[in-house]
């Protein structure tokens, strides 16, 4: 336990002394205050429904840059030879680096929280689909970076593991637009892996064991197929 | 010599494949508790992926290895407990400095708090990086890299030692340095050494292990070369007259001149206590003057360059 700490603090003091988190998370804020104060003025409405659909967005383009280096870049520096020789066991450390990853995700969704923090002040917003959509997104959260974190463990070229995650973001992103196309029973099989489909509830104010239950498959899979990745050598 | 009891690490018929590609074939080799061992083969010859099998980093396509009595595959992670690998080119998290990362490696390795601070003073003071532990180790020379990685590998104590190419980019008196370490942990610590220099490993380990194309040609090359003796004999005569004089001698193999002095000789023979004796007898009742007969020492490099030519019939 006192050596999983250890590697937990070595991969957050990793991420956030870099300067990647402090752009992402300018970024990040800097796009979504714009689009909340639109929406906010133009729709009069105490609502963060549209927000929660826009950071849905962001986190897939971001997600990508934050776990891209995780595995990739101790291959290339080949300091993995280090660590996987170290009597610590992989599940360890791949959840190390999934906790460090999630800690930024946390950071970001706790940042947007001063919208909410706005709506409180000046309206009387419905809590419930504020609550929900958070809820949501650190789940959806999850389900990214554990995908991000396997498409890192898989390649010793950070571009390379962005690029794999993001093109399958984007897939399972739109995946449900063209699965109502398909016939029976393939349409429900493809529609039900749209990341779209699953968030959707969740931004506007409904939980379903169902959408919770694919979040967290989806990030039980990948961590366990990150650590088949680094177990076979 | 081949250790018969209770061997710290051993090997029985390992075989590792990348690909469609041998990488290492049929190896089997046993090391018993506080030996220095060097691993010796030409680059691209399977060393790192033996020492990657070894510690753990890879798995074996066929075969079995065990360290400290703990098998690779099973129980991994009390191979690594008893184990530590310093890979080639020392690599290191560049963005931390010296002392966090020697901090962080003792935490993996299980010793916390006041233990911590106590084996990092003391193998930073054992390998000198007292000025470098608030340097990043991004910022480091060649040498102090490689110090530092050896640094990590003895945090813990750990039973076995693997060390792959300790000493390749280091200049001449960091060289010295690092071969004084090595030697100083004889006894306490089992360890392997890979290198593709042959005096350099000829200078730290006990025995010798020479590895070419994956295929293990000999576990201890010392031995190899021990087993046969080679005597340099000065004499004013032919090549001819000294092979017709010596060739009664008992033992005696080979007799040839030496191509880089004119009336020298060498001659290889078994060895056996009265050679030298017998030897000056024959040439003295040939009437042959001996101005000298020396043994030269074991040649690991007449061996390293034997078996490496023809690697085949030597194994």
């Amino acid at each position: 336990m006192r050596s999983f700490a250890v590697l937990l603090r070595k991969e957050a003091t990793a991420l956030f002394s870099s300067p990647i988190a402090y752009v992402l998370m300018t970024v990040f804020l800097l796009i979504m205050g714009y689009s909340f104060t639109l929406t906010l003025f133009l729709s009069h409405q105490p609502s963060m429904v549209h927000i929660f659909f826009q950071m849905f967005v962001l986190f897939m383009l971001t997600a990508p840059l934050i776990t891209m280096r995780l595995f990739a870049e101790e291959r290339k520096l080949k300091t993995l030879e280090v660590l996987l020789t170290a009597p610590v066991s992989e599940v360890a450390i791949v959840l190390a680096k999934f906790l460090a990853a999630m800690s930024l995700i946390v950071v970001m969704l706790v940042l947007s929280g001063a919208y909410a923090a706005a709506l409180a002040w000046f309206g009387d917003p419905d809590f419930g689909p504020i609550y929900s959509g958070y809820f949501g997104l650190l789940l959806f959260g999850a389900a990214l970076v554990g995908t991000g974190l396997l498409a890192s463990a898989l390649t010793a070229n950070q571009v390379i593991a962005a690029l794999i995650s993001l093109s399958v973001f984007l897939l399972l992103w739109i995946i449900d637009n063209f699965g109502w196309l398909l016939p029976s029973p393939a349409d429900t099989l493809v529609v039900n892996l749209s990341l779209s489909v699953h968030f959707r509830p969740f931004a506007v104010g409904s939980i379903y064991l169902s959408d919770v239950g694919f979040f967290l498959s989806v990030t039980l899979l990948t961590l366990l197929l990150t650590v088949r990745a680094l177990a076979r050598r | 010599m081949l250790p018969v009891v209770s061997p710290v690490v051993f090997a029985e018929r390992v075989t590792k494949w990348y690909g469609p590609r041998r990488a290492v074939a049929d190896v089997s080799f046993a090391i018993a508790p506080g030996e220095i061992v060097g691993l010796l083969g030409p680059n691209g010859s399977g060393k790192s992926t033996i020492f990657r099998m070894l510690t753990g980093y890879l798995v074996p396509t066929s075969g079995r290895i065990e360290v400290a009595g703990h098998d690779v595959v099973e129980d991994s992670l009390g191979v690594r407990r008893a184990i530590s690998y310093v890979p080639e080119d020392a690599p290191l998290y560049d963005h931390m400095r010296v002392g966090e990362f020697l901090n962080f490696m003792a935490g993996i390795k299980g010793l916390h708090g006041p233990k911590t601070r106590a084996a990092v003073e003391e193998v930073a003071e054992r390998l000198d990086l007292a000025r470098v532990m608030k340097l990043t180790t991004g910022k480091l020379s060649r040498g102090f890299r490689q110090r530092v990685s050896i640094a990590q590998a003895l945090l813990g104590d750990p039973k076995v030692l693997v060390l792959d190419e300790p000493t390749s980019g280091l200049d001449p008196h960091q060289v010295i340095a690092v071969r004084d370490l090595i030697q100083s942990l004889a006894g306490r610590h089992t360890v392997l050494l890979a290198s593709h220099i042959l005096p350099e490993i000829e200078k730290i380990a006990s025995r010798v292990m020479i590895l070419l194309d994956g295929v293990l040609l000999t576990s201890d090359a010392l031995k190899d070369a021990a087993q046969d003796l080679t005597l340099r004999l000065s004499a004013e005569a032919t090549e001819d007259a000294v092979r017709g004089a010596t060739k009664a001698v008992a033992g005696v193999r080979e007799v040839t001149a030496d191509p880089d002095n004119a009336g020298r000789f060498l001659v290889k023979a078994e060895r056996r206590p009265p050679l030298a004796a017998d030897l000056v007898s024959a040439l003295v009742a040939a009437q042959i003057p001996v101005r000298e007969l020396t043994e030269l020492r074991p040649d690991l490099e007449r061996v390293f360059l034997d078996l490496t030519r023809q690697p085949k019939a030597a194994a």
